[in-house]
């Protein structure tokens, strides 16, 4: 039984149609990488699973449970999570405790407790141990108490992964992780990603136009093109099918 | 430059500056009603008072990004709740403070509706005709036979009796009573309570997940509801409880005695007031709107002295000699804008960057690493970088 199931799913804004009939399955354990040129729907499609946009058709399964009747901020506790292309994180808050809002769909302190204090400061202190382990992990640690306002966009990219670790999720949705990092931190990044998806037991969705990395790390690639799929195999196999070279990879020189 | 001073968070200095801070504060409480003059007793509260409906607005406005300029409204609930309630029903005053609280939270919550669809402006013009309509409902005629329409209530307060009993320790009386004689320090006690109870509920609700997911919602609302936090649910709660902690104080005006649908503090004056108060003290910090309160309060006094040209300070007089009018309110607008331009984070933050110069403050080490926290050299505390996992 794959992981996520997606069925024919359609996502018009006024008149474009940005997700025209899409399918594909995802694998438990998978590393997927979805690419496509600019426009193509990809994160339209992150959207749709993060219960951000309401698809006009279709369905999307995970673990057999039907998401689009979940609501949006129920999502995380289903275990799922996801970065941001262009960041979404809160510039306010220092690096640890953007990771602790990560966390926030594992606590259990709502109003009543928080105000009555009663557990309250254990919670606290469990998930800020949580997240400064995941700090440290992802080489973030001597970052913890910096605001995270006005850091360089690659540390802001790898604490949006740090973010969506703290759910413990099942399911992560990797946003164009490698935009904006310089050529020698690409690999690093690679290694950091198949790591997590190791140790945390993770299927990985990871749109990215980094080429060499996406082949290099997916067990599966979806190719999409004008909000359709119209490609899916292994790395292997994507390179090689006209279909894409055409539409996307271009022929090589 | 390298602090002068460090101290680790959760540690012995840290506690003893706290346990003498707080001695300060309780002196301080001690000796207003005691030593202070009755004009001082009088400031105290209203200071108070101001300072309970800051500290509720900036729940909603400051931590959770919801702009309202209605909360003279749910302030005016609070009042005439009271007033009805002792004058129609014969009700203790302080009885009414557990009604005043749950109908303000019922109408804030219901007043939270639209806030899920619309931010910014739109949700500032929603919120500011909840302030303009107020006066004019409660004068409105049909239900004047409640709230006495636009002559207001009397004898909305305590009943003042040489029967009433006073509490004494060993002759040292700092309560007051309500014999009537010494009843100023009376309000200003149910003042420092409700603006305590105030600052536990928003102290509790900042330092724990919920007040995370209230900043959360303010800085990126989207990534809040993917991180899990229920917006509609969240929302709707904040609003109801900033409405209901709102309405404490002014039920407390309405002790004093009278309420009228034209006191200032029950008008939209009053929601532009709280929200000066706020942003002098700092948004979004939780000293914020206390230091802001005890520094407005100071300079409306001060200011509203300054009646006749005389009265002005010899320093300022130049400046002032070509108005016919008092220039109270031109100083106190010029202070505002003072105040905004060294510190633009309000007072609160203006104190933690002065402070920061000289004592940095170490936070504990959060997570197993056995790395000590070191010493910040700008005033930002860090750890010794580890290897980063990219470059293994």
């Amino acid at each position: 039984m794959p992981l996520l199931e997606v069925q024919d799913v359609t996502v018009r804004f006024g008149g474009i149609v940005a997700l025209d009939g899409l399918s594909f399955e995802i694998e438990e354990g998978h590393i997927c990488g979805l690419i496509g040129p600019n426009g193509a729907g990809k994160t339209t499609m992150f959207n749709v699973v993060s219960r951000i946009y309401q698809p006009t058709r279709g369905s999307v399964r995970f673990r057999d449970e039907e998401l689009l009747t979940v609501p949006a901020h129920g999502i995380a506790k289903l275990g799922i999570a996801r970065t941001f292309q262009n960041l979404a994180l809160f510039p306010s808050m220092t690096l640890l405790e953007n990771v602790m809002v990560g966390a926030h769909s594992l606590g259990r302190i709502g109003f009543g407790r928080a105000i009555s204090r009663i557990g309250a400061a254990s919670d606290n202190r469990r998930t800020r141990d949580h997240a400064g382990d995941l700090l440290h992990q992802l080489g973030l640690g001597a970052l913890a108490f910096k605001a995270a306002d006005g850091l360089p966009f690659g540390t802001l990219k790898r604490l949006e992964i740090a973010r969506a670790l703290a759910a413990q999720p099942k399911f992560l949705l990797l946003d164009e992780p490698a935009a904006g990092l310089p050529h020698g931190e690409v690999d690093g990044l690679a290694e950091t990603i198949r790591g997590i998806r190791d140790q945390f037991d993770l299927t990985v969705l990871l749109v990215e136009h980094h080429m060499s990395m996406v082949m290099g790390i997916s067990d599966r690639v979806v190719v999409m093109e004008f909000g359709r799929k119209i490609a899916d195999g292994t790395p292997a196999e994507i390179q090689n099918d006209e279909r894409v070279i055409e539409a996307y990879l271009g022929a090589p020189a | 430059m390298k602090p002068l001073f460090t101290i680790k968070a959760g540690g012995p200095t840290s506690w003893a500056v706290r346990v003498v801070c707080a001695a300060a504060l309780v002196y301080v409480l001690l000796w207003i009603p005691t030593s202070g003059s009755n004009s001082l007793i009088d400031t105290a509260t209203t200071a108070l008072t101001l300072m309970g409906a800051a500290l509720s607005l900036n729940l909603l406005l400051g931590f959770t990004g919801q702009i309202s300029l209605g909360h003279s409204a749910f302030f005016g609930i609070g009042a005439y709740t009271t007033a009805v309630c002792v004058t129609r029903w014969g009700w203790s005053p302080l009885k009414t403070l557990p009604i005043a609280f749950a109908v303000a939270f019922v109408v804030g919550a219901l007043v939270s509706l639209p806030a899920l669809r619309i931010k910014g402006v739109y949700l500032a013009l929603v919120t500011l005709t909840l302030g303009v309509v107020f006066p004019q409902f409660i004068k409105w005629p049909k239900i004047e036979w409640l709230t006495g329409g636009s002559r207001g209530l009397t004898d909305t307060g305590f009943k003042f009796d040489k029967n009433n009993r006073t509490f004494e320790l060993f002759g040292w009386n700092p309560w007051g009573n309500l014999r009537g004689e010494n009843v100023k320090p009376f309000y200003f006690w149910i003042a420092v309570v409700i603006v305590l109870i105030i600052y536990l509920i928003c102290r509790g609700l900042v330092k724990s997940r919920v007040g995370r997911s209230l900043v959360a919602i303010r800085d990126n609302s989207t990534a809040a509801a993917v991180m899990g936090v229920n917006l509609a649910l969240t929302k709707g709660l904040v609003f109801g409880l900033s409405a209901a902690m709102c309405a404490l104080p002014g039920s407390l005006t309405a002790m004093k005695g009278t309420v009228t649908p034209d006191t200032a503090l029950l008008t939209v004056i009053g929601s532009i007031t709280f929200l000066i108060v706020m942003v002098v003290g700092g948004a979004g910090t939780l000293w914020g709107p206390i230091i802001g309160a005890i520094v407005y309060q100071f300079i409306t006094e001060k200011t509203g002295d300054w009646v006749e040209p005389d009265k002005i300070p010899s320093l300022l007089r130049p400046f002032f000699s070509w108005s016919k009018t008092p220039p109270a309110a031109g100083i106190f607008g010029l202070s505002l804008v003072v105040l905004m331009f060294v510190a633009p984070l309000g007072l609160a933050g203006f104190w933690k960057q002065v402070v920061g110069r000289v004592v940095a403050v170490v936070p504990k080490p959060a997570g197993s690493t056995t790395l000590e926290p070191t010493a910040p050299s700008d005033g930002i505390p860090t750890w010794q970088p580890e290897e980063p996992l990219a470059e293994q």
